[in-house]
């Protein structure tokens, strides 16, 4: 495969896991702009792991998945009483201290004659895992994906799941979800462990894959541009954030045509789409419209194994 | 004592700029309820459109600080008008992203217009600092402090003593009990953004002569500076805009002058975060209600 | 005065208002009674210009309000007295009755107009400086009334006033609507306590689930009749009957 290729889909199956983190507080009622922090969390985590402490990669991601959703768990708690702006405002000054401390972290050992670690803002280089390792970009990039693609089948399952259906009721309406007997603070707090999880694991594949982080990426840009991907591929299905991130990375990114005026066009697009598309282009009633459709086309044969067509009939009578 | 005296002094001179900002973004909060992510970038619009006249134009300081003005305005009616006016009620989250959005499309066409990382920008007040006793002040920095002091007091005056203001309070308060009494609540929304743009527009002008250059990181720059200043004081209201600058200049010299720029940042952000978690309300305002959460 | 015709309203594919028609005569207080969701606050919103109809006309003294804004027809001469009061709280009961009085420019004539308020609601002169947040019910709900008076209104909507508050204080607010019929004003009053309502009014309407079933004078229909239908909806037994067969 052509590497510009393998590299844009490995930034973009990377970046997928921030979006899905972002995207889960959103379904809980909660936006974030501070997904970013985990995210460098589990980057500093994963690469200390593999490039200090000499761990496999599996356990560095493990650790940094945890790491991750420690710290949101722990950040979740004294933000609870915060809703709408304030909360939003509050993960932002969040992941900004979190950006500036990791800006003064400085922990090097010594390696084969050669200092390794973070060493404030000049990064953490050589994280040389893959390379190390005989890792081809290819089968990164099939790493990459897997573990994606376990995530979102996580996410399925969540969706039909009663865990799901409560994180849907306590984003509509939290009063309302904790009048039925929701454990909401507890709900939140799992929510945000999730989503740190996630974004650390994106962060930890990033590290392995660019080898090489610095404080500077982990900016509120990210931050934003985690939370605008849900916004545009859509909040009613986890596909909805890939689809955005899908479209900011691969469209306009591999379209050089466009390179000095990329932004000015996204912008504007995104801007115009919102006004129809408040919630994206993958939105509830879209996902609705959709599922209808597969299941009118499924219907269309299961009608023929359908013995007694009594259903049809009752329907009728119930009005 | 003299350096804490005179760190505090600076801080807040500094601190006058920041309140400024918190001012137009707690006017544009008030009224809509939902955060403009392009507050600074628009600024910056103006704060380019004043920088090509200079340099272009040779323009005078009178000439660059109203064309900063009018830019900001222009943008700001324009991010109004993409961002906000056209969403539904309960669209606040798209509003948000929407303005950032726009962040990035501001930003981007400012680097095309002025590509280099820095320009000069013209300076405001000169010659040697006043001596106060032990201590120092710049002209220009007195200049900033009393020119956002009289503009602070100006918006004051505009919403507590006019017709036009009571209109304004209104529609904060409640937009649809604001259209029964008769306000044009869609014509206050934009004129209070337009406003809101001047006034960023000014502080903007007044920062840039005191730094000297123009650099396109500064509208994410002035964006976090007012809403930071803008928690602490407390949404809503202006003389808490102005304090919460003023205490967060004051902040942000003292941790620079004890540990560095980074930590004066990480001492900024956890000033706000403290203020988030402990006293949502900052130090005038008042939560309001449906504020917290994400159906405006 | 106030000519309602064919009014119908929607929120998305729900229509609350199914071809409502109601007149509202001049110098005279007419009520809409119904039940909850019969879409009385529909009504008031649709008149006032909050809610903008899909079809039908709404005509005051032969002028056309559908399609203008808020704004305009205050400027014409109607004022809502919402459900809910909506009294500006940050504002004291002062400011809250300028607010009232936005449109207009004539300063002298509005502080008279203000000291006639309080000539009318002693209660609220003596808390003209208080914040109306902090009023009780009652009063913020003579705040509400005094607010929309003071755009000179020739037709005064109003909301549902007796809304949450105490029976005796119920009782003072429809004295005050008396009153200010008496001294001219026309009502158009929506409420759910029918005993009160109809106590006051020259005429009534009944509206349930969007559509007007009665019209007509206070003894026409006996009165707890109306009260049934008001809180409950028109009986529905002869209906279920059929149904099942019979």
């Amino acid at each position: 495969m052509d590497p510009y290729l393998v590299s844009v889909l490995s930034n973009t199956g990377v970046i997928s896991f921030v979006a899905l983190s972002a995207y889960l507080l959103l379904l809980t009622g909660e936006v974030s702009f501070g997904q970013q922090a985990f995210f460098a969390i589990g980057a500093y985590a994963a690469g200390i792991a593999t490039a200090m402490w000499g761990w496999p990669l599996a356990l560095a991601l493990v650790w940094s998945a945890a790491a991750g959703a420690g710290c949101a768990a722990l950040i979740g708690i004294p933000t609870l009483r915060l809703h709408g702006v304030y909360f939003a405002i509050a993960t932002l000054a969040f992941a900004e201290m979190v950006r500036i401390l990791f800006e003064l972290l400085r922990y090097r050992v010594e390696i084969d004659g050669q200092l390794v670690g973070p060493d404030g803002t000049d990064g953490f280089r050589d994280i040389r895992y893959i390379f190390d390792n005989n890792i081809e970009e290819f089968e990164f990039l099939v790493l990459i994906y897997a573990v994606l693609a376990i995530v979102l089948l996580g996410f399925m399952l969540l969706e039909r799941s009663r865990l799901g259906v409560m994180f849907r009721m306590i984003g509509g309406d939290a009063t309302l979800a904790s009048l039925q007997g929701i454990a909401v603070a507890r709900y939140k707090v799992l929510a945000a462990g999730i989503a740190g999880g996630l974004a650390a694991v994106g962060g930890g594949l990033y590290a392995h894959l660019t080898t090489y982080v610095e404080p500077r990426i982990f900016d509120v840009m990210l931050g934003v541009h985690t939370l605008a991907y849900g916004l545009i591929g859509g909040l009613g299905t986890a596909l909805g954030p890939l689809l955005g991130v899908a479209i900011d990375i691969g469209l306009l990114e591999s379209v050089r045509i466009f390179a000095g005026y990329r932004m000015i066009i996204f912008g504007g697009l995104v801007a115009l789409l919102l006004i129809v598309r408040p919630r994206g282009l993958l939105d509830e009633r879209a996902v609705h419209k959709i599922g209808q459709l597969l299941r009118r086309a499924t219907r269309g044969t299961a009608s023929m194994h359908d013995s007694t067509g009594a259903e049809g009939r009752t329907k009728g009578g119930l009005q | 004592m003299i350096d804490l005296v005179q760190n505090t002094i600076d801080g807040i001179m500094i601190g006058s700029s920041y309140g400024l900002l918190a001012l137009g973004f707690t006017v544009i909060f008030g009224v809509m309820r939902r955060l403009n992510l392009s507050y600074g970038p628009t600024i910056m619009v103006g704060a380019y459109f004043g920088t090509v006249l200079y340099l272009d134009y040779g323009a005078g300081l009178l000439a660059v600080a109203a064309a900063v003005v009018v830019g900001s305005v222009i943008a700001g009616i324009y991010v109004e008008r993409l961002c906000f006016a056209p969403m539904k009620a309960g669209a606040g989250i798209a509003s948000m992203v929407s303005s950032f959005a726009i962040w990035m499309q501001l930003e981007q066409a400012a680097i095309l217009v002025l590509p280099r990382h820095t320009y000069p920008f013209p300076a405001i007040g000169g010659g040697a600092p006043i001596e106060l006793g032990p201590f120092f002040a710049r002209t220009d920095h007195l200049i900033m402090l009393a020119s956002s002091l009289a503009l602070a007091a100006a918006v004051q005056l505009l919403l507590y003593r006019t017709r036009y203001g009571l209109g304004l309070r209104a529609v904060i308060a409640n937009p649809v009990a604001a259209n029964l009494v008769g306000v044009n609540v869609k014509r206050s929304i934009m004129l209070a953004f337009a406003g809101a743009s001047a006034i960023g527009g000014v502080a903007g002008f007044l920062v840039l002569a005191v730094d000297q250059q123009v650099t396109p990181m500064f509208g994410m720059w002035a964006t976090l500076k007012g809403l930071i200043a803008m928690i602490i004081g407390g949404l809503g209201s202006i003389p808490g805009a102005v304090l919460g600058g003023l205490l967060l200049g004051i902040v942000e010299i003292h941790s620079q002058w004890q540990f560095g720029p980074q930590v004066r940042d990480l001492f900024a952000y956890f000033v706000l975060f403290t203020f988030l978690v402990a006293r949502p309300g900052g130090l005038f305002g008042r939560v309001p209600e449906d504020g917290l959460s994400n159906r405006a | 005065m106030l000519d309602v015709s064919d009014l119908v309203t929607a929120y998305g594919k729900i229509e609350a208002l199914k071809g409502v028609s109601v007149h509202v005569e001049g110098g005279k207080i007419t009520c809409l009674l119904g039940p909850n969701g019969a879409g009385k606050t529909t009504l008031m919103m649709t008149i006032a210009g909050i809610l903008g109809p899909r079809r039908g006309s709404i005509k005051l003294a032969g002028t056309e309000l559908v399609g203008l804004s808020p704004a305009r027809i205050v400027s014409r001469g109607v004022a809502l007295v919402p459900e809910n009061r909506l009294v500006f709280p940050d504002m004291s009961v002062h400011e809250n009755l300028l607010a009232g009085a936005y449109q207009r420019n004539d300063k002298r004539e509005i502080a008279s107009d203000i000291e006639r308020m309080y000539a009318r609601f002693p209660r609220l002169k003596e808390r003209h400086d208080q914040l109306a947040g902090t009023l009780s019910g009652g009063e913020q709900q003579m705040l509400a009334v005094g607010r929309a008076l003071m755009s000179r209104p020739s037709v005064l909507l109003m909301d549902e006033p007796s809304l949450g508050l105490a029976p005796i204080i119920v009782a003072e607010i429809f004295d005050i609507v008396a009153e200010l019929n008496r001294d001219g004003t026309t009502i158009f009053l929506v409420e759910q306590n029918a005993h009160m309502a109809l106590k006051v009014a020259h005429q009534f309407f009944l509206m349930e689930q969007g559509r007007i079933t009665f019209q007509g004078t206070p003894g026409e229909l006996a009165e707890d009749e109306v009260i049934q239908r008001a809180y409950l909806g028109t009986r529905r037994t002869d209906q279920a009957g059929e149904e099942s067969g019979r």
